[in-house]
């Protein structure tokens, strides 16, 4: 099935009750299939076409905080729309999961631009290679997310048409096994009174004694998330077989590498192949799956960062005038070593821009350079 | 009925909004959930109150609180937008609009003060013709709006949802009768209560009621409902109308509109007035 489909049919099986979507492409069959699945009565929840996704992100927050279990997805500008609601559906501690399907802001075709220009709005960000990685996200997500100890909005990337489009095997769980599973959601706010507005408070940011306390409990809500996502990961897999590295990081044929390279998304599944054909050449270079991009992995990082002497970062976005989101925050992690590791900088696949494994194997001959001691450019857009 | 507002609040002295906010949820009872956007006098609503939501969000936030009740099987439960003219005419139409065509079983009850008062007084498009705000100043050029009132209630009458009525504070049996027959339909439903506002209208705070008075004696804002976009009613009908002039006068907004203004202001709400005496008598909206 498509990603797309996979992703319709993780929230078929995780019973939803409310959702909202509006169409726009590479997501928009999302909204087709799960409109099909409610008029042929497959979903008893609510869907509502809304008139655009500012509306639906509104929609899925009201009716989180009424008590439902909600779903919203969408696409690129979409995404950029309904950005101002998306902070009070996480400042409000509202367990909404959504679906963006990657279109990056300069062209129809994917980049990670869109998601992760939302990183300041504090939604867990967890990115899919597969499309059986995005039904299985999107059930973890819902544990996730509903989790008392997290409490916060999730979204869940995947690469347009790639992905979306793009019909792989899946195999689907029984609606048995996900109900054992994933129990109904209950609401119970975990805001303090004053702060909660279900009880006639005005949110974090609208006043009390110190107004900066909503930014540090938002802050430390992602942080305490961590270990969470590893344990759902861990169970996930105890109960279906299948599981994403330890939930925020995923290592490939590392053991006896020198040096790694780091992918995220569709593009991780690009350099399997290029590690596959490295490693046959005798190149001793691994992979590390960045799967949970916010909150960051830091603690993994600063292990990866003892074991390997180069870590090249892959890109598929740039904070313009910074640089690329999972170099900066790597090169954060590992600042506090006493020997650190060579960290460069590749940009790839932006604007969907082909990126062939030749292109991977390449890429990973110049971070075996970089361990070696040779002199290498510290970025490069492949 | 309950008192459901906090009284006074904070609103400034003759607030026709708090009074707006006081009436209706008098008449809509405790089991309702109540969403609100920046507006002011919010602090007048504090109770019963809902979610918080976006200044852009009304329509998309009462909807899904409306669906959400559904999914879980709770229908005896009244869910509530109060908003300002800004919430309802402006940033937040396009949601509203769109809840209306999915015709969602919820309630939008606007007070309508004519510009955001919240933010000090700058024009929205309810500010009426020749209205001097903060940002249709009085100047040597250009002399107030320019541009006259959105017609919100005809606009969502064109939706065909199951109601649609004005209503206004000084007429407060009428607005609360609407309420209560609201209530005992399913669907979406409307109500834009005029509220004067002394502190941008520029009049004495108390003459607000004598203000909405004369809005509605003169024609400028006539009571009606509307069901189903069809059946029309007009709920006050004075055997004659007052002058606008009558209206105006008061108000230093409209200090400098001159005698010739005037007289137009007059023939514009005569002509309406006639059809809506037409409409009123066949029982069906003319448009």
């Amino acid at each position: 099935m498509t990603g797309n489909k996979a992703a319709a049919t993780a929230v078929k099986l995780a019973r939803v009750e409310v959702l909202s979507a509006f169409p726009v492409t590479p997501q928009t069959t999302i909204t087709q299939y799960l409109s099909e699945f409610a008029a042929n009565g497959e979903i008893k929840g609510e869907f509502v076409n809304a008139e655009g996704e500012l509306s639906t992100q509104v929609i899925v927050q009201a009716a989180s905080r009424a008590g439902a279990r909600t779903f919203v997805c969408t696409s690129g500008p979409g995404q950029l729309y309904m950005h101002h609601p998306m902070h009070s559906t996480s400042s409000s501690r509202l367990p909404v999961v959504m679906a963006t399907v990657h279109r990056g802001n300069k062209s129809m075709q994917p980049d990670h631009t869109d998601l992760m220009s939302q990183t300041w709005t504090g939604w867990i960000q967890l990115y899919c290679e597969n499309n059986q990685e995005i039904l299985d996200t999107h059930l973890m997500a819902y544990k996730i997310a509903e989790d008392k100890r997290v409490r916060l909005p999730v979204a869940i990337g995947y690469d347009g048409y790639v992905l979306s489009y793009t019909a792989e095997p899946v195999e689907v769980p029984s609606q048995k096994s996900v109900d054992d599973w994933l129990p109904p959601y209950e609401y119970q706010s975990i805001l303090p009174k004053d702060y909660d507005p279900a009880t006639g408070g005005r949110g974090f940011g609208g006043g009390g004694r110190d107004p900066q306390q909503g930014w540090i409990t938002h802050h430390e809500a992602l942080l305490n998330a961590l270990p969470v996502i590893k344990e759902i990961n861990e169970d996930f897999g105890k109960v279906f077989g299948r599981k994403y590295g330890n939930g925020l990081t995923e290592t490939y044929k590392t053991e006896g590498a020198e040096a790694v390279m780091v992918a995220m998304g569709s593009l991780a599944g690009t350099a399997r192949a290029a590690i596959d054909n490295l490693q046959a050449d005798g190149k001793p270079i691994g992979l590390i799956k960045l799967k949970c991009y916010q909150p960051f992995a830091v603690e993994d990082f600063k292990e990866y960062g003892k074991k390997f002497k180069a870590i090249g970062m892959i890109d598929r976005n740039v904070c313009l005038g910074h640089g690329g989101a999972g170099y900066r925050l790597i090169r954060n992690s590992l600042y506090d070593m006493d020997e650190r590791p060579k960290v460069l900088q590749f940009h790839a696949g932006l604007a969907g821009k082909e990126v062939r494994v030749g292109d991977f194997e390449r890429v990973g001959e110049k971070i075996l350079k970089a361990a070696k001691g040779d002199k290498v450019s510290q970025v490069e857009w492949v | 009925m309950d008192e459901l507002t906090i009284t006074p609040g904070s609103a400034c002295q003759g607030c026709g909004a708090a009074l707006a906010a006081r009436l209706a949820f008098k008449a809509l009872g405790p089991n309702t959930i109540r969403h609100g956007v920046p507006c002011c006098p919010d602090s007048a609503t504090m109770t019963p109150r809902g979610g918080g939501g976006v200044f852009e969000g009304g329509g998309a936030a009462l909807t899904g609180t409306w669906r959400a009740l559904k999914a879980k099987g709770i229908t005896d439960v009244q869910v509530v937008g109060f908003f300002g003219d800004g919430g309802t005419y402006d940033i937040g139409l396009q949601g509203i609009s769109a809840a209306a065509e999915r015709n969602e079983n919820i309630w939008v009850i606007t007070k309508d003060n004519e510009a955001y008062m919240n933010t000090g007084n700058q024009r929205s498009s309810s500010t009426p013709l020749y209205a001097m705000t903060s940002t249709t100043p009085v100047g040597s050029v250009i002399k107030g709006k320019q541009t006259g009132k959105k017609n919100i209630p005809m606009i969502f009458a064109a939706h065909h949802v199951p109601f649609v009525a004005t209503a206004s504070v000084g007429y407060p049996e009428d607005l609360i009768a609407k309420i209560e027959y609201g209530k005992t339909l399913t669907g979406f439903k409307m109500l834009i209560i005029q509220s004067p506002c002394p502190v941008g209208w520029r009049y004495d705070p108390a003459k607000t009621i004598e203000v909405a008075r004369s809005a509605v004696q003169t024609g400028i804002w006539p009571l009606y409902e509307i069901t189903d976009g069809e059946k029309f009613k007009l709920t006050y009908k004075p055997r004659e109308l007052k002058p606008v002039t009558e209206y105006y006068k008061p108000q230093a907004r409209f200090r400098h509109v001159t005698d010739e203004q005037l007289a137009g202001i007059q023939e514009d709400t005569t002509k309406n007035w006639e059809k809506l005496l037409k409409s009123d008598e066949l029982g069906q909206l003319l448009i």
